[in-house]
Protein backbone atom coordinates (compact mmCIF):
# COMPACT_ATOMS: atom_id res chain seq x y z
CA UNK A 1 0.00 0.00 0.00
CA UNK A 2 2.54 2.26 0.82
CA UNK A 3 4.57 1.20 -2.47
CA UNK A 4 1.13 2.34 -4.53
CA UNK A 5 1.12 5.43 -2.56
CA UNK A 6 4.71 6.28 -3.92
CA UNK A 7 4.09 4.94 -7.12
CA UNK A 8 1.21 7.65 -7.09
CA UNK A 9 2.71 10.56 -5.56
CA UNK A 10 5.77 9.97 -8.06
CA UNK A 11 3.96 9.64 -11.33
CA UNK A 12 1.67 13.03 -10.49
CA UNK A 13 5.49 14.08 -9.60
CA UNK A 14 6.87 13.62 -12.87
CA UNK A 15 3.49 14.35 -15.00
CA UNK A 16 3.72 17.84 -13.09
CA UNK A 17 7.20 18.57 -13.25
CA UNK A 18 7.79 18.02 -16.87
CA UNK A 19 6.99 20.98 -18.54
CA UNK A 20 8.94 23.87 -18.16
CA UNK A 21 9.92 27.03 -20.35
CA UNK A 22 12.13 24.59 -22.82
CA UNK A 23 9.77 22.14 -23.96
CA UNK A 24 6.90 24.55 -24.02
CA UNK A 25 9.32 27.05 -26.12
CA UNK A 26 10.71 24.74 -28.27
CA UNK A 27 7.56 22.43 -28.73
CA UNK A 28 5.63 25.37 -29.66
CA UNK A 29 8.39 26.76 -31.47
CA UNK A 30 8.41 23.31 -33.41
CA UNK A 31 4.99 23.04 -33.95
CA UNK A 32 4.37 26.83 -35.17
CA UNK A 33 7.29 26.44 -37.63
CA UNK A 34 6.78 23.12 -38.67
CA UNK A 35 3.12 21.90 -38.17
CA UNK A 36 3.28 17.96 -36.45
CA UNK A 37 6.40 17.47 -38.56
CA UNK A 38 8.70 16.96 -35.33
CA UNK A 39 6.72 15.46 -33.13
CA UNK A 40 9.41 12.58 -33.26
CA UNK A 41 11.45 14.66 -31.87
CA UNK A 42 9.19 15.65 -28.87
CA UNK A 43 9.08 11.48 -28.61
CA UNK A 44 12.36 10.71 -28.94
CA UNK A 45 13.36 12.98 -26.19
CA UNK A 46 10.60 11.50 -24.10
CA UNK A 47 12.05 7.87 -24.67
CA UNK A 48 15.42 8.77 -23.68
CA UNK A 49 14.51 10.81 -20.68
CA UNK A 50 12.51 7.16 -19.42
CA UNK A 51 15.77 5.52 -19.78
CA UNK A 52 17.87 8.24 -18.43
CA UNK A 53 15.75 8.88 -15.34
CA UNK A 54 15.21 5.08 -14.29
CA UNK A 55 19.23 4.36 -14.81
CA UNK A 56 19.61 7.60 -12.45
CA UNK A 57 17.32 5.51 -9.79
CA UNK A 58 18.95 2.40 -10.22
CA UNK A 59 21.98 3.79 -9.72
CA UNK A 60 21.05 5.11 -6.74
CA UNK A 61 18.98 2.37 -5.43
CA UNK A 62 21.78 -0.58 -5.85
CA UNK A 63 24.38 1.30 -4.66
CA UNK A 64 23.64 4.27 -2.38
CA UNK A 65 25.78 6.68 -4.88
CA UNK A 66 24.44 9.35 -6.69
CA UNK A 67 25.73 10.29 -9.90
CA UNK A 68 27.36 13.03 -9.27
CA UNK A 69 29.00 10.96 -6.52
CA UNK A 70 29.88 7.79 -8.70
CA UNK A 71 31.37 9.95 -11.74
CA UNK A 72 33.63 11.96 -9.09
CA UNK A 73 34.63 8.38 -8.07
CA UNK A 74 34.87 6.70 -10.90
CA UNK A 75 36.39 8.76 -13.27
CA UNK A 76 38.73 11.06 -10.99
CA UNK A 77 38.29 14.66 -10.26
CA UNK A 78 39.61 15.99 -13.13
CA UNK A 79 36.93 14.90 -15.52
CA UNK A 80 34.53 15.56 -12.66
CA UNK A 81 36.33 19.33 -12.47
CA UNK A 82 35.42 19.37 -16.30
CA UNK A 83 31.71 18.22 -16.00
CA UNK A 84 31.27 20.29 -13.48
CA UNK A 85 32.01 23.92 -15.04
CA UNK A 86 30.46 22.95 -18.71
CA UNK A 87 27.54 21.39 -17.05
CA UNK A 88 27.13 23.93 -14.68
CA UNK A 89 27.70 26.32 -17.22
CA UNK A 90 24.76 25.65 -19.54
CA UNK A 91 22.95 24.85 -16.22
CA UNK A 92 22.85 28.21 -15.44
CA UNK A 93 21.64 29.50 -18.40
CA UNK A 94 18.80 27.06 -18.32
CA UNK A 95 18.19 28.53 -14.92
CA UNK A 96 17.82 32.14 -16.18
CA UNK A 97 15.59 30.80 -18.66
CA UNK A 98 13.45 29.07 -15.97
CA UNK A 99 13.68 32.32 -14.03
CA UNK A 100 12.44 33.98 -17.03
CA UNK A 101 9.85 32.04 -17.08
CA UNK A 102 7.89 32.87 -14.29
CA UNK A 103 8.91 36.65 -14.61
CA UNK A 104 7.09 36.42 -18.05
CA UNK A 105 4.35 34.49 -16.20
CA UNK A 106 4.19 37.40 -14.10
CA UNK A 107 5.15 40.22 -17.01
CA UNK A 108 1.71 38.82 -19.16
CA UNK A 109 -0.78 39.02 -16.01
CA UNK A 110 0.65 42.32 -14.64
CA UNK A 111 1.98 44.38 -17.25
CA UNK A 112 4.96 44.72 -15.62
CA UNK A 113 8.15 44.33 -17.72
CA UNK A 114 9.34 41.16 -16.52
CA UNK A 115 13.01 42.38 -15.74
CA UNK A 116 11.10 43.89 -12.82
CA UNK A 117 10.05 40.63 -11.45
CA UNK A 118 14.04 39.07 -11.55
CA UNK A 119 14.46 40.25 -8.27
CA UNK A 120 11.15 39.07 -6.23
CA UNK A 121 11.38 35.65 -8.07
CA UNK A 122 14.82 35.55 -6.97
CA UNK A 123 14.20 35.86 -3.40
CA UNK A 124 10.80 33.51 -3.74
CA UNK A 125 13.12 30.84 -5.14
CA UNK A 126 15.67 31.07 -2.63
CA UNK A 127 13.05 31.72 0.29
CA UNK A 128 11.36 28.36 -1.30
CA UNK A 129 14.89 26.41 -0.53
CA UNK A 130 16.19 27.84 2.73
CA UNK A 131 12.97 27.22 4.47
CA UNK A 132 11.45 24.42 2.53
CA UNK A 133 12.42 20.76 3.11
CA UNK A 134 13.06 17.88 -0.28
CA UNK A 135 9.60 16.55 0.08
CA UNK A 136 7.96 20.16 -0.18
CA UNK A 137 10.08 21.12 -3.01
CA UNK A 138 9.88 17.60 -4.96
CA UNK A 139 5.98 17.16 -4.61
CA UNK A 140 4.11 20.27 -3.43
CA UNK A 141 5.22 22.20 -6.62
CA UNK A 142 4.75 19.28 -8.66
CA UNK A 143 1.21 18.72 -7.33
CA UNK A 144 0.62 22.24 -8.51
CA UNK A 145 2.17 21.95 -12.34
CA UNK A 146 -0.79 19.10 -12.64
CA UNK A 147 -2.80 22.52 -14.23
CA UNK A 148 -0.49 22.19 -17.89
CA UNK A 149 -2.63 19.44 -18.08
CA UNK A 150 -4.51 21.87 -19.21
CA UNK A 151 -2.47 21.74 -22.54
CA UNK A 152 -3.67 18.23 -23.41
CA UNK A 153 -7.52 19.45 -22.54
CA UNK A 154 -6.89 22.25 -25.09
CA UNK A 155 -5.18 20.23 -28.26
CA UNK A 156 -8.30 17.66 -27.84
CA UNK A 157 -10.88 20.55 -28.07
CA UNK A 158 -8.87 21.95 -31.01
CA UNK A 159 -9.88 18.81 -32.99
CA UNK A 160 -6.75 18.56 -34.96
CA UNK A 161 -6.46 15.95 -37.76
CA UNK A 162 -5.07 12.76 -36.03
CA UNK A 163 -4.01 11.20 -39.09
CA UNK A 164 -1.40 14.27 -39.52
CA UNK A 165 -0.42 14.20 -36.07
CA UNK A 166 0.26 10.24 -35.93
CA UNK A 167 2.23 10.77 -39.50
CA UNK A 168 4.43 13.46 -37.09
CA UNK A 169 6.25 10.73 -34.96
CA UNK A 170 7.88 9.24 -37.84
CA UNK A 171 11.03 11.45 -38.80
CA UNK A 172 10.66 13.37 -42.44
CA UNK A 173 13.06 15.93 -43.96
CA UNK A 174 11.25 19.53 -44.23
CA UNK A 175 10.63 21.10 -47.53
CA UNK A 176 11.71 24.20 -46.72
CA UNK A 177 14.33 25.62 -43.79
CA UNK A 178 16.19 22.48 -43.16
CA UNK A 179 19.13 24.29 -40.56
CA UNK A 180 16.30 25.80 -38.56
CA UNK A 181 14.40 22.44 -38.72
CA UNK A 182 17.52 20.58 -37.08
CA UNK A 183 18.48 23.47 -34.89
CA UNK A 184 14.57 23.10 -33.67
CA UNK A 185 14.99 19.57 -33.66
CA UNK A 186 17.78 19.67 -31.92
CA UNK A 187 16.31 22.12 -29.13
CA UNK A 188 13.46 19.86 -28.59
CA UNK A 189 15.83 16.90 -27.82
CA UNK A 190 17.64 19.27 -25.78
CA UNK A 191 14.47 20.28 -23.80
CA UNK A 192 13.84 16.70 -23.35
CA UNK A 193 17.19 15.24 -22.29
CA UNK A 194 18.17 17.77 -19.84
CA UNK A 195 21.31 16.32 -17.73
CA UNK A 196 20.03 18.18 -14.42
CA UNK A 197 17.05 15.80 -14.77
CA UNK A 198 18.76 12.71 -14.50
CA UNK A 199 21.13 14.58 -11.59
CA UNK A 200 18.53 15.36 -9.48
CA UNK A 201 16.32 12.34 -9.51
CA UNK A 202 19.24 10.59 -8.02
CA UNK A 203 20.01 12.88 -5.50
CA UNK A 204 16.06 12.39 -4.92
CA UNK A 205 16.60 8.73 -4.38
CA UNK A 206 19.05 8.97 -2.21
CA UNK A 207 17.08 12.05 0.04
CA UNK A 208 14.12 9.33 -0.17
CA UNK A 209 16.51 6.45 0.97
CA UNK A 210 15.57 4.42 -2.28
CA UNK A 211 16.97 1.06 -1.46
CA UNK A 212 16.75 -2.27 -4.14
CA UNK A 213 13.41 -2.64 -3.00
CA UNK A 214 12.54 0.45 -4.79
CA UNK A 215 13.40 -0.89 -8.52
CA UNK A 216 9.95 -1.66 -9.52
CA UNK A 217 8.73 1.44 -7.99
CA UNK A 218 11.29 3.45 -10.00
CA UNK A 219 10.99 1.79 -13.13
CA UNK A 220 6.85 2.48 -13.06
CA UNK A 221 7.59 5.87 -12.11
CA UNK A 222 10.51 6.73 -14.78
CA UNK A 223 8.31 5.05 -17.42
CA UNK A 224 4.55 6.06 -16.78
CA UNK A 225 5.42 9.51 -15.53
CA UNK A 226 8.11 10.49 -18.40
CA UNK A 227 5.59 8.98 -21.35
CA UNK A 228 2.30 11.40 -19.75
CA UNK A 229 5.11 13.93 -19.53
CA UNK A 230 5.74 13.92 -23.14
CA UNK A 231 2.52 13.86 -24.10
CA UNK A 232 1.84 17.40 -22.40
CA UNK A 233 4.64 18.46 -24.68
CA UNK A 234 3.08 17.04 -27.76
CA UNK A 235 -0.06 18.99 -27.07
CA UNK A 236 1.94 21.64 -26.51
CA UNK A 237 3.63 21.20 -30.62
CA UNK A 238 0.20 20.45 -31.48
CA UNK A 239 -1.49 23.55 -30.17
CA UNK A 240 1.55 25.36 -31.66
CA UNK A 241 0.76 24.01 -35.13
CA UNK A 242 -3.04 24.84 -34.76
CA UNK A 243 -2.76 28.52 -33.48
CA UNK A 244 0.44 30.18 -35.34
CA UNK A 245 0.54 29.58 -38.84
CA UNK A 246 -2.85 30.88 -39.57
CA UNK A 247 -1.83 34.24 -37.85
CA UNK A 248 1.23 34.31 -39.67
CA UNK A 249 3.18 34.03 -36.23
CA UNK A 250 6.18 32.01 -35.59
CA UNK A 251 6.13 31.65 -31.62
CA UNK A 252 9.56 33.62 -31.45
CA UNK A 253 8.33 36.60 -28.55
CA UNK A 254 7.03 34.97 -25.32
CA UNK A 255 4.40 37.25 -25.38
CA UNK A 256 2.78 34.90 -28.19
CA UNK A 257 2.80 31.88 -26.23
CA UNK A 258 0.09 33.28 -24.01
CA UNK A 259 -2.05 32.47 -27.28
CA UNK A 260 -1.37 28.51 -27.11
CA UNK A 261 -4.66 28.17 -24.56
CA UNK A 262 -6.72 30.74 -25.78
CA UNK A 263 -8.25 29.50 -29.11
CA UNK A 264 -9.33 26.38 -27.39
CA UNK A 265 -10.02 27.90 -23.89
CA UNK A 266 -10.74 31.48 -23.65
CA UNK A 267 -9.99 34.07 -21.30
CA UNK A 268 -9.70 31.23 -18.84
CA UNK A 269 -6.92 30.04 -21.88
CA UNK A 270 -5.25 32.88 -20.90
CA UNK A 271 -4.98 32.69 -16.95
CA UNK A 272 -4.43 29.01 -17.60
CA UNK A 273 -1.26 29.27 -19.53
CA UNK A 274 -0.18 31.85 -17.33
CA UNK A 275 -0.99 29.64 -14.28
CA UNK A 276 1.14 26.96 -15.89
CA UNK A 277 4.17 29.00 -17.19
CA UNK A 278 4.54 30.77 -13.63
CA UNK A 279 4.04 26.75 -11.87
CA UNK A 280 5.89 24.73 -14.15
CA UNK A 281 8.83 27.37 -14.27
CA UNK A 282 9.20 28.05 -10.80
CA UNK A 283 8.90 24.13 -10.25
CA UNK A 284 12.03 23.78 -12.31
CA UNK A 285 13.93 26.58 -11.38
CA UNK A 286 14.06 25.28 -7.67
CA UNK A 287 14.96 21.64 -9.13
CA UNK A 288 17.90 23.42 -11.10
CA UNK A 289 18.85 25.16 -8.44
CA UNK A 290 18.90 22.51 -6.00
CA UNK A 291 20.62 20.35 -8.39
CA UNK A 292 23.78 22.81 -9.25
CA UNK A 293 24.21 22.68 -5.33
CA UNK A 294 24.13 18.88 -5.03
CA UNK A 295 26.31 18.57 -7.72
CA UNK A 296 29.37 20.78 -6.06
CA UNK A 297 28.39 19.37 -2.87
CA UNK A 298 28.19 15.58 -3.95
CA UNK A 299 31.29 15.80 -5.86
CA UNK A 300 33.49 17.99 -2.84
CA UNK A 301 32.08 16.00 -0.57
CA UNK A 302 30.55 18.09 1.44
CA UNK A 303 27.30 18.04 3.60
CA UNK A 304 23.91 18.37 1.33
CA UNK A 305 20.56 17.85 2.07
CA UNK A 306 17.86 19.89 1.56
CA UNK A 307 15.99 18.20 4.96
CA UNK A 308 18.87 19.98 6.81
CA UNK A 309 18.95 23.75 8.11
CA UNK A 310 20.93 25.99 5.84
CA UNK A 311 23.62 26.13 8.93
CA UNK A 312 24.24 23.31 9.35
CA UNK A 313 25.63 22.98 5.44
CA UNK A 314 26.88 26.07 4.79
CA UNK A 315 28.57 25.23 1.56
CA UNK A 316 25.58 23.57 0.31
CA UNK A 317 23.58 27.05 1.19
CA UNK A 318 25.90 29.28 -0.07
CA UNK A 319 26.07 27.81 -3.66
CA UNK A 320 22.57 27.36 -4.19
CA UNK A 321 22.30 31.41 -3.14
CA UNK A 322 25.01 32.47 -5.38
CA UNK A 323 23.49 30.19 -7.94
CA UNK A 324 20.33 31.98 -7.71
CA UNK A 325 21.72 35.86 -7.51
CA UNK A 326 23.54 34.41 -10.89
CA UNK A 327 20.61 33.59 -12.91
CA UNK A 328 18.31 36.91 -11.52
CA UNK A 329 21.66 38.64 -13.14
CA UNK A 330 20.94 37.16 -16.51
CA UNK A 331 17.35 37.89 -16.70
CA UNK A 332 17.93 41.32 -15.37
CA UNK A 333 20.00 42.01 -18.60
CA UNK A 334 16.41 42.17 -20.13
CA UNK A 335 17.78 39.25 -22.89
CA UNK A 336 14.67 37.73 -24.42
CA UNK A 337 14.02 34.59 -22.21
CA UNK A 338 12.50 32.76 -25.31
CA UNK A 339 15.92 33.24 -27.00
CA UNK A 340 17.97 32.28 -24.00
CA UNK A 341 15.86 29.24 -23.22
CA UNK A 342 16.17 28.15 -27.60
CA UNK A 343 20.30 28.01 -27.43
CA UNK A 344 20.33 26.47 -24.21
CA UNK A 345 18.35 23.65 -25.14
CA UNK A 346 20.89 23.00 -28.06
CA UNK A 347 23.95 23.77 -25.96
CA UNK A 348 22.16 21.29 -23.42
CA UNK A 349 22.03 19.14 -26.45
CA UNK A 350 25.69 19.45 -27.78
CA UNK A 351 27.10 19.01 -24.41
CA UNK A 352 24.97 15.46 -23.67
CA UNK A 353 27.87 12.87 -24.37
CA UNK A 354 29.97 14.71 -21.45
CA UNK A 355 27.46 13.55 -18.78
CA UNK A 356 25.92 10.31 -20.62
CA UNK A 357 29.22 8.70 -21.78
CA UNK A 358 30.06 7.95 -17.66
CA UNK A 359 27.03 7.62 -16.97
CA UNK A 360 26.23 4.60 -19.29
CA UNK A 361 29.82 3.20 -18.18
CA UNK A 362 28.66 3.43 -14.73
CA UNK A 363 25.34 1.68 -15.58
CA UNK A 364 27.17 -1.35 -17.03
CA UNK A 365 30.32 -1.49 -14.24
CA UNK A 366 28.92 -4.36 -11.58
CA UNK A 367 31.29 -2.82 -8.78
CA UNK A 368 28.28 -0.55 -8.50
CA UNK A 369 24.78 -2.16 -10.04
CA UNK A 370 26.02 -5.85 -9.19
CA UNK A 371 23.33 -7.77 -11.28
CA UNK A 372 21.08 -4.73 -12.45
CA UNK A 373 23.64 -3.26 -14.96
CA UNK A 374 22.37 -2.06 -18.27
CA UNK A 375 20.78 -4.51 -20.96
CA UNK A 376 21.63 -4.06 -24.72
CA UNK A 377 18.11 -2.44 -25.76
CA UNK A 378 18.93 0.76 -22.63
CA UNK A 379 22.39 1.00 -23.92
CA UNK A 380 21.66 0.83 -27.99
CA UNK A 381 18.72 2.92 -26.97
CA UNK A 382 20.58 5.80 -24.95
CA UNK A 383 23.68 5.72 -27.02
CA UNK A 384 21.92 6.45 -30.68
CA UNK A 385 19.94 8.95 -29.34
CA UNK A 386 22.73 10.65 -27.69
CA UNK A 387 24.83 10.80 -30.73
CA UNK A 388 22.19 11.68 -32.91
CA UNK A 389 21.63 14.66 -30.64
CA UNK A 390 25.48 15.33 -30.44
CA UNK A 391 25.54 15.36 -34.05
CA UNK A 392 23.09 17.40 -34.57
CA UNK A 393 24.07 20.05 -32.35
CA UNK A 394 27.41 20.25 -33.22
CA UNK A 395 26.03 20.89 -37.38
CA UNK A 396 22.67 23.18 -36.35
CA UNK A 397 24.06 25.41 -34.06
CA UNK A 398 26.58 27.02 -35.95
CA UNK A 399 24.26 26.77 -39.24
CA UNK A 400 21.71 28.68 -36.92
CA UNK A 401 23.67 30.89 -35.65
CA UNK A 402 24.94 31.69 -39.63
CA UNK A 403 22.33 31.93 -41.28
CA UNK A 404 20.22 33.47 -38.01
CA UNK A 405 17.50 30.86 -38.77
CA UNK B 1 42.61 -3.66 -1.83
CA UNK B 2 43.65 -1.77 -5.16
CA UNK B 3 44.01 1.86 -3.40
CA UNK B 4 43.01 3.93 -6.20
CA UNK B 5 39.82 1.72 -7.32
CA UNK B 6 38.93 1.13 -3.69
CA UNK B 7 39.67 4.56 -1.78
CA UNK B 8 40.76 7.73 -3.70
CA UNK B 9 37.69 10.03 -4.51
CA UNK B 10 35.77 8.15 -2.28
CA UNK B 11 33.22 9.88 0.03
CA UNK B 12 34.87 10.44 3.59
CA UNK B 13 32.55 10.44 6.85
CA UNK B 14 33.63 10.75 10.28
CA UNK B 15 32.97 8.26 13.22
CA UNK B 16 29.73 9.91 13.35
CA UNK B 17 28.89 9.30 9.48
CA UNK B 18 29.18 13.63 8.81
CA UNK B 19 30.26 14.16 5.59
CA UNK B 20 34.31 15.60 5.33
CA UNK B 21 35.59 15.65 2.09
CA UNK B 22 36.38 13.69 -0.51
CA UNK B 23 39.60 11.33 -0.26
CA UNK B 24 41.49 13.70 -2.78
CA UNK B 25 45.12 11.92 -1.97
CA UNK B 26 46.59 9.29 -0.95
CA UNK B 27 49.84 9.70 1.13
CA UNK B 28 52.70 6.83 0.57
CA UNK B 29 56.13 6.71 2.43
CA UNK B 30 59.18 5.47 0.54
CA UNK B 31 62.65 4.57 1.69
CA UNK B 32 64.62 3.39 4.10
CA UNK B 33 64.60 0.23 2.38
CA UNK B 34 61.37 -1.07 3.24
CA UNK B 35 58.35 -1.52 1.12
CA UNK B 36 56.25 1.41 -0.48
CA UNK B 37 53.40 1.85 3.07
CA UNK B 38 50.06 4.12 2.66
CA UNK B 39 50.73 6.78 5.39
CA UNK B 40 47.31 8.70 5.37
CA UNK B 41 44.66 10.09 3.12
CA UNK B 42 44.34 13.45 2.20
CA UNK B 43 41.40 15.65 1.90
CA UNK B 44 40.99 19.47 1.11
CA UNK B 45 40.72 22.22 -1.46
CA UNK B 46 44.37 22.55 -1.46
CA UNK B 47 45.12 18.88 -2.44
CA UNK B 48 41.86 19.17 -5.36
CA UNK B 49 43.94 22.14 -6.58
CA UNK B 50 47.12 20.24 -6.82
CA UNK B 51 45.46 17.35 -9.09
CA UNK B 52 44.58 19.82 -11.52
CA UNK B 53 47.75 21.42 -11.48
CA UNK B 54 50.44 23.25 -8.83
CA UNK B 55 49.54 26.50 -9.42
CA UNK B 56 45.77 25.75 -8.36
CA UNK B 57 47.35 24.48 -5.55
CA UNK B 58 49.18 27.56 -4.91
CA UNK B 59 46.14 29.32 -5.45
CA UNK B 60 43.75 27.55 -3.00
CA UNK B 61 46.89 28.07 -0.21
CA UNK B 62 47.21 31.51 -1.08
CA UNK B 63 43.34 32.14 -0.78
CA UNK B 64 42.82 30.39 2.79
CA UNK B 65 45.41 32.07 4.15
CA UNK B 66 44.39 35.61 3.31
CA UNK B 67 41.05 34.57 4.54
CA UNK B 68 42.41 33.23 7.58
CA UNK B 69 40.66 29.61 7.49
CA UNK B 70 42.96 26.99 7.53
CA UNK B 71 46.87 26.23 7.83
CA UNK B 72 46.69 22.53 7.68
CA UNK B 73 45.20 22.31 4.38
CA UNK B 74 45.61 19.66 3.13
CA UNK B 75 44.41 17.73 5.97
CA UNK B 76 46.37 14.34 6.40
CA UNK B 77 44.09 11.81 8.20
CA UNK B 78 46.43 8.70 9.66
CA UNK B 79 45.79 5.74 7.07
CA UNK B 80 45.47 3.65 10.75
CA UNK B 81 42.27 5.65 11.68
CA UNK B 82 40.72 5.14 8.34
CA UNK B 83 38.67 1.70 7.39
CA UNK B 84 37.16 1.15 3.36
CA UNK B 85 33.93 0.61 3.45
CA UNK B 86 32.04 -0.40 0.35
CA UNK B 87 30.37 3.70 -0.06
CA UNK B 88 32.60 5.24 1.50
CA UNK B 89 35.72 5.90 3.61
CA UNK B 90 34.99 6.09 7.41
CA UNK B 91 37.67 8.26 9.19
CA UNK B 92 37.95 7.94 13.10
CA UNK B 93 38.03 11.37 13.92
CA UNK B 94 35.42 14.26 14.55
CA UNK B 95 35.14 16.15 11.58
CA UNK B 96 34.04 19.24 13.16
CA UNK B 97 37.61 19.27 15.36
CA UNK B 98 39.65 18.49 12.10
CA UNK B 99 40.92 21.13 9.70
CA UNK B 100 38.86 19.30 7.26
CA UNK B 101 36.18 21.49 8.27
CA UNK B 102 37.52 24.52 8.42
CA UNK B 103 35.51 26.33 5.47
CA UNK B 104 32.34 24.92 6.05
CA UNK B 105 32.40 26.64 9.64
CA UNK B 106 34.03 29.75 8.31
CA UNK B 107 31.15 30.15 5.63
CA UNK B 108 29.02 29.13 8.48
CA UNK B 109 30.11 31.73 11.13
CA UNK B 110 31.11 34.33 8.54
CA UNK B 111 28.76 34.60 5.70
CA UNK B 112 25.43 32.26 6.81
CA UNK B 113 24.67 33.31 9.76
CA UNK B 114 24.43 36.71 9.02
CA UNK B 115 21.76 35.91 6.39
CA UNK B 116 18.71 37.00 7.01
CA UNK B 117 16.58 34.17 8.60
CA UNK B 118 19.69 32.43 9.57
Amino acid sequence: MKKLLEISLGIVTSVGGFLEIGSIATAAQAGADFGFQLIWAVLLGGLCLIFLVEQAGRLAAVSGHTLTGAIRERFGFNYFIILFLVLNLVTLLVLSAELGGVCVALELSTGIAFQWWAVPVAVLVWLLIWKGTFGFIEKGVSVLGLVTISFIVAAIMMKPNWHSVASGAIPTLPAHDKSHYWFIAVSVLGASISPYLFFFYSSGAIEDHWTEDYIGVNRVIASTGMSFGSLISVAVLILGALVFPPRGLHADHYSQLALLLQDALGHWGFILFVMSLGIACLGAALEITLQVAYFAAQGFGWNWSENQPPKKEARFSLTYTVVILLGALIVLTGIDPLKITIMSMALTAATLPLSVVPFLILMNDRNYLEEYTNGWIANGVVIAIILLAFVLAVVSIPLQIVGGG
Amino acid sequence: MHLVRDCLDKQVVDREGHNMGRVDGIVIEVGGGRKPDVAAIQVGSACQGDRLHPFFGKLVRSISKRCGVVNHDPYRIPWTKIVCAEIEVIAGVEAEKTPALAWELWLRKNIIARFPLA
